[in-house]
């Protein structure tokens, strides 16, 4: 039997009808045809899937879309404000060169958001920790690790400027 | 050094934004109406011969459309040594027998994942056991299980380099050493799963978006498996989640899903479960390597004996080049007069290993280095020392192979001994402390055309336009190493021109010109650039017979593109606008667009590259001497790449392939029990998280490489090598535990201790 | 790849997912953070033909402390909520180093402490430190509840005393007690994320410069998490030296029966419960002798 969920993602609200066994990964990439999340293993080892559910980054490829009805997803498309703009982490990895084949950006990006909500000035230990279930094959990590970092001050240059304002 | 405006420079990835969004399109991520999903049956015994195939019941499952087995196709085989068709031994599904555990045997098609998940459960096999053999000493042992039958010996190549007087060498020697090495095999674990997608036009055409590292390659054996024409076949290739080697050759999915499309009218696509990726993909070759060197007793060089015998696994795949590399790594490096190699490629009934990553130099130099720091210390010598002494120079010659031209070997020795504090650190460290070298070179770009291509090894079309914009076209393949920026800046830079002037059309190989290689041996930045700048040169001779007319110029004056302007060098004011420029040349021609091709292949430069890159990079380590877990702590690394074309690319690749090194090193190793792949999931197959990376500093030694563009030559590929041989010295600087079969595990430290 | 054919339910209320997994019987799985159970029904391990899910009930993610009855784990409470939970950290600190290296971020963000019990794999670093810490699991079912020690618990590899019909609801710890002190050490091949080759727990109470009391659990070294009592009783009475340190950490390397695996062999993994366990108890005793002050 199909369950009627109806999920927020990046701020649309959506309906869907899914079959229990289907995964959040799944109904995001197949029924929302939200493809800038991956899949790279399946079993929540890569972090490529990653995702933010109601303010915890989680792996899409381990939540059944089901238990998702109700709640808030951010995707990577949820991330630039707009066509012109771009997030001050995406904005940073591509300056310090962070991205290569790009599989596992958006997951590394979203782990990013992840972390800095938590811990706007993370040390280079904690973002390493941050990023430990992220897998990388192309850049060896340091350049995503200096991205996040980056991010990381911008980020509170941002808030800094707004509460100012 | 020549100024450049925007060779040398952090130029930001022209990809990168589509990828920071997640816009930029994988193959997975395509998906057309009607679409069919594919699954393959897969053996799960490791040699037999198939009785019987019943897809009846698969067939009879609701919502599958199509279900194939070898007596559907062709029987073509296929490999990617095409120049010697004896050594193409697959077929894209099982003919009569299953050589590995994970060989293709059938297909489904079917509205969804999961029912042609569900239909391969009901397709019945009948397969009668065969014994196998799953390593290199029972595969040559009198009466082991043959694997195919034209080759008894289950050697299927096999190659010899020889050089100097081998005998007199030794007979010459003061000091000889001899080891026997072997090497785990590895996998190439990009995040990217193989994924493809195949669509028929009304005529029959195939279009087939794919990820790969070599459209032309898939084009052509796509082409003849099908029995079709290479024209017929158009091959694209989406954004690619990185290769390493492992996406060099066709794939059975390919092929399927292109069959599949003709037989059902309908687009079919495969992507591949990690799983699948692990038990049954593509890998490093295991080998085992017997080297045999001669030294005088003051560490100068004198002779090389080299044996290694390669894993090949079930089928020859990309073997015969490893085979042939390693003689060629073996002799690289350091002088060695006198020389001899004999590599063999064995089948075994293990998956196929093929080209990955350094491509058989990880291997060659582990034991090359490692026996150069034994040397080292029984000849008492520093190990710096000993490579200075022994380090190859430019012009030297490997006979009848390679003749050595840029090298700034010698300079990354000296260059990373002093950013690393060598000597210091050699004599101070503390106990469970250490610190190692380790070197390499690298080719950029294969000589040899085993692929027998009748096309330019690398080729550009260049098209520009009187807004003042170009547009370039190459088969070039960037599969997340960046090459598309590269070329794109190696043509603005020819052109005067900004980054953001110039449209990219790459890897479609019905829209871009023949030909292209593809993306393996560090080919692409040396062949595609300079292919790129072929078609330029040909344009700007265009612009500046127009400039030259328009202004009278003296046929002495130098013409540039600079800056977006078309100008004399020497009177700026005798010029104009780019675009102004290819304006007038265009009406001179009566409207015909201006546009050129340009290409590159290799002549006269021996058998294996035209250039080769160096470096030498040192590791710093520190070992628990209760647990035996080695933290590598630091890595300096000084190379020579030529002209650094985009320095954030060279070090994001160069911190990727410590990754990779410290991998093959320290943790990774695809586990077997006899022919089955046993950890098959990122949990049990241990690559380096951020939480591994030491801290990495580097140095760009200054070179120029006169045959590359804009003197520069390979980069990423090679620093493959160096990070293994590294941390073994150090580990055995730190522990005396000195390892001769990788992985260095914290078991075989404590085991020596 | 392909996940079974099962019907999901989330019901709000305890007695009502007790009474459905009653009435489903056999076939019917509870479901807290759901990543073991993910990967297991994607590798084809676990079939079920229903899922109930825990975490619709409200309040079942909760973690409570008083100094006097200890501390008390939901079923449903993520590991990453234990992590960031500051009485845990200064109460509990060995349940705060096994739960920092289960898996990864996005995991501990949906897994769950229950889950990983319930789970019930050798190698799960939550159990020696829970179980040195005299932990008890609470489980309920449509006939009642009861209370069980957790060194009572594991059964064998995947296998627990839990009844069908019933749901573990949450976990407890007894009071924190002055000259207790706790460790948990482990080891495994990657420093990131990994899989425990081996770990172990230890709990000793520290009385007059002497060991009174000890437990000392071994974690991946044997079907179950393993009590090494020889190795306990060994270390009653005794001072924190070289000497006990040695007895006890090759009696705990003894009594261990590990196999060879892909993350280890048999051998190394002796002999790193011997240091492990060394290490354990020096941690420990620090700890019993820093909550004195």
């Amino acid at each position: 039997m199909k369950h009627n969920i109806k999920i927020v993602v990046n701020g649309d609200e959506y309906s869907l009808a899914v079959d229990p066994w289907r995964t959040l990964n799944e109904a995001l990439r197949e029924d929302l045809n939200l493809t800038g999340t991956k899949l790279g293993c399946g079993t929540g080892d890569c972090g490529a899937c990653t995702v933010i559910v109601d303010g915890r980054a989680v792996s899409s490829c381990l939540t059944l879309a089901v238990s998702v009805d109700g709640k808030s997803v951010t995707t990577v498309e949820g991330l630039a404000p707009s066509g012109d703009e771009l997030h001050p982490i995406q904005e940073a990895f591509i300056k310090t060169g962070a991205i290569q084949c790009g599989f596992c950006t958006s997951g590394m990006e979203i782990a990013a958001l992840h972390l800095l909500s938590n811990n706007p000035s993370p040390t280079e230990l904690e973002i390493r920790k941050g990023l430990s279930g992220h897998l990388c094959r192309c850049t060896g990590y340091n350049q995503i690790v200096e991205a996040i970092s980056v991010a990381g001050e911008k980020m509170k240059k941002c808030c800094h400027e707004e509460e100012r304002s | 050094m020549k100024e450049y405006s925007i060779i040398g420079k952090d130029v930001p990835r022209t990809d990168a934004e589509a990828k920071a969004r997640g816009s930029a399109l994988y193959t997975d991520d395509i998906r057309l109406p009607g679409m069919l999903h594919g699954r393959i049956l897969r053996s799960p015994i490791a040699h037999g011969i198939i009785r019987s195939i019943d897809t009846s019941k698969a067939s009879r499952l609701p919502g599958v459309k199509c279900v194939i087995t070898s007596d559907d196709t062709p029987k073509i085989k296929y490999g990617n040594w095409r120049l010697f068709p004896e050594t193409q031994d697959e077929y894209p599904l099982a003919v009569d027998k299953v050589r590995f555990i994970g060989d293709e045997v059938a297909a489904v098609a079917a509205i969804d994942r999961d029912t042609a998940e569900e239909a391969l459960e009901l397709i019945e096999v009948e397969y009668e056991e065969l014994p196998g053999t799953f390593d290199v000493e029972s595969s040559r042992a009198e009466g082991a299980p043959v694997i195919h039958d034209y080759c008894p010996s289950n050697v299927s190549v096999n190659r010899k380099i020889k050089y100097g007087d081998i005998e007199k060498g030794f007979s010459e020697s003061d000091y000889i050493r001899e080891d026997t090495f072997s090497f785990q095999a590895i996998s190439h674990a990009y995040l990217e799963p193989c994924a493809s997608l195949a669509q028929v036009d009304l005529d029959g055409r195939i279009t087939l978006w794919t990820s790969t590292q070599t459209p032309y390659i898939v084009q052509c054996l796509l082409a003849s498996t099908l029995g079709m024409r290479e024209n017929d076949i158009r091959i694209i290739k989406p954004y690619v989640g990185g290769g390493f080697g492992g996406k060099m050759e066709l794939r059975p999915w390919e092929f399927c899903a292109a069959l599949m499309a003709k037989k059902t009218g309908r687009p079919v696509k495969f992507t591949l479960g990690r799983e699948e990726e692990f038990l049954a993909g593509r890998r490093r070759h295991p080998m085992k390597i017997h080297s045999r060197v001669g030294f005088k007793k003051d560490g100068t060089l004198v002779a090389k004996d080299l044996r290694i015998q390669l894993d090949g696994g079930a089928y020859n795949a990309m073997g015969p080049t490893a085979t042939f590399l390693c003689g060629n790594f073996g002799a690289m490096l350091y002088r060695y007069p006198n020389y001899r190699f004999l590599g063999e490629h064995v089948y075994t009934n293990k998956p196929p290993a093929s080209a990955m990553r350094g491509f058989g130099a990880p291997q060659s130099l582990y034991a090359s280095e490692v026996q150069m720091n034994i040397a080292a210390e029984e000849l008492g010598i520093d190990p710096v020392d000993i490579r200075l002494k022994n380090a190859q120079v430019s012009g030297d010659q490997i006979p009848d192979v390679a003749t050595i031209s840029s090298c700034g070997f010698s300079e990354s020795i000296r260059a990373v001994a002093e950013m690393s504090g060598w000597y210091e650190k050699r004599k101070s460290l503390k106990p469970g402390q250490g610190i190692g070298i380790g070197c390499y070179s690298f080719i950029s770009g294969g000589v040899f055309n085993w692929f027998n291509t009748q096309y330019p090894f690398s080729a550009a079309e260049v098209r520009v336009f009187s807004d003042g914009t170009a547009h370039l076209l190459t088969m070039a393949s960037d599969i997340g190493q960046g090459s598309d920026t590269v070329l794109k800046q190696i043509l603005a830079e020819e052109l005067g021109l900004r980054m953001e002037d110039i449209r990219m059309t790459s890897a479609d190989t019905a829209m871009t010109p023949q030909g292209d290689l593809g993306t393996w041996g560090s080919r692409v930045t040396l062949m595609a650039g300079n292919a790129v700048i072929d078609a330029a040169r040909k344009i700007k001779e265009q612009l500046f017979g127009a400039i030259s007319a328009r202004f009278n110029l003296n046929v002495i004056h130098h013409v540039e593109c600079k800056n977006g302007r078309v100008q004399a060098t020497a009177r700026p004011d005798y010029g104009m606008s780019f675009g102004e420029a290819v304006a007038m040349v265009q009406k001179a021609n009566r409207g015909e667009p201006l546009f050129a091709r340009g290409s590159y292949t290799p002549r006269g430069k021996g058998l294996v590259t035209p250039a080769f890159g160096f470096g030498a990079q040192i590791a710093e380590v520190e070992v628990d001497r209760e647990t035996g877990l080695v933290k590598v702590k630091n890595m300096w690394t000084a190379h020579d790449c030529g002209t650094v074309i985009n320095p954030r690319s060279v070090e994001g690749q160069l911190a990727g392939s410590i990754q990779m090194g410290l991998g093959y090193a320290l943790s990774e190793q695809m586990v077997m029990d006899g022919g089955r792949t046993v950890n098959v999931d990122f949990a049990d197959y241990k690559m380096p998280t951020a939480m591994d990376m030491p801290p990495s500093e580097v140095v760009h030694v200054d070179t120029y490489e006169p045959e590359g563009p804009m003197g520069a030559k390979e980069t990423g590929e090679g620093l493959a090598s160096p990070t293994a041989p590294a941390i073994s010295e150090a580990v055995y600087h730190a522990t005396g535990f000195r390892c001769k079969d990788l992985p260095i595990t914290p078991e075989k430290i404590l085991k020596a201790i | 790849m392909r996940l079974p054919r099962f019907e999901y339910y989330a019901p709000e209320t305890l007695e009502a997912a007790l009474s459905l997994l009653e009435d489903r019987g056999e076939g019917a799985f509870v479901m807290a953070g759901g990543t073991d159970m993910m990967v297991k029904m994607s590798h084809g391990r676990l079939k079920p033909k229903t899922i109930i899910s825990l975490k619709s009930i409200p309040g079942m993610d909760m973690i409570s402390f008083d100094p006097a009855n200890g501390m008390m784990i939901g079923a449903t409470t993520r590991l990453a909520d234990i992590l960031t939970d500051l009485r845990i950290e200064t109460h509990y600190p060995a349940l705060i180093q096994a739960v920092q290296t289960m898996a990864n971020v996005e995991v501990r963000n949906m897994a769950t402490l229950a889950g990983n019990i319930c789970n019930a794999a050798p190698s799960a670093d939550s159990a020696p430190p829970l179980m040195v810490m005299n932990a008890e699991v609470s489980l309920a079912s449509v006939r009642g509840e009861r209370r069980l020690p957790l060194s009572d618990f594991f059964r064998g590899p995947g296998l627990t005393l839990m009844q069908a019909g019933e749901i573990m609801t949450s976990i407890h710890l007894p009071a924190p007690q002055v000259g207790r002190g706790a460790s948990y050490m482990r080891i495994s091949a990657r420093c990131g994320v990994d899989i425990a080759a081996v770990g172990v727990g230890v709990e000793v109470r520290v009385q007059s410069g002497v060991f009174s009391e000890a437990r000392i659990v071994l974690g991946a070294v044997a079907p179950v998490p393993l009590r090494a009592s020889g190795s306990e009783a060994s270390l009653i009475g005794k001072p924190l030296n070289d000497e006990t340190l040695e007895l006890v950490s090759d009696m705990a390397a003894h009594e261990s029966k590990p196999i060879s695996d892909v993350r280890a062999s048999a051998d190394y993994r002796k002999r790193m419960v011997a240091v492990l366990t060394r290490r354990a108890i020096t941690q420990a005793y620090e700890r019993s002798t820093a909550r004195h002050s």
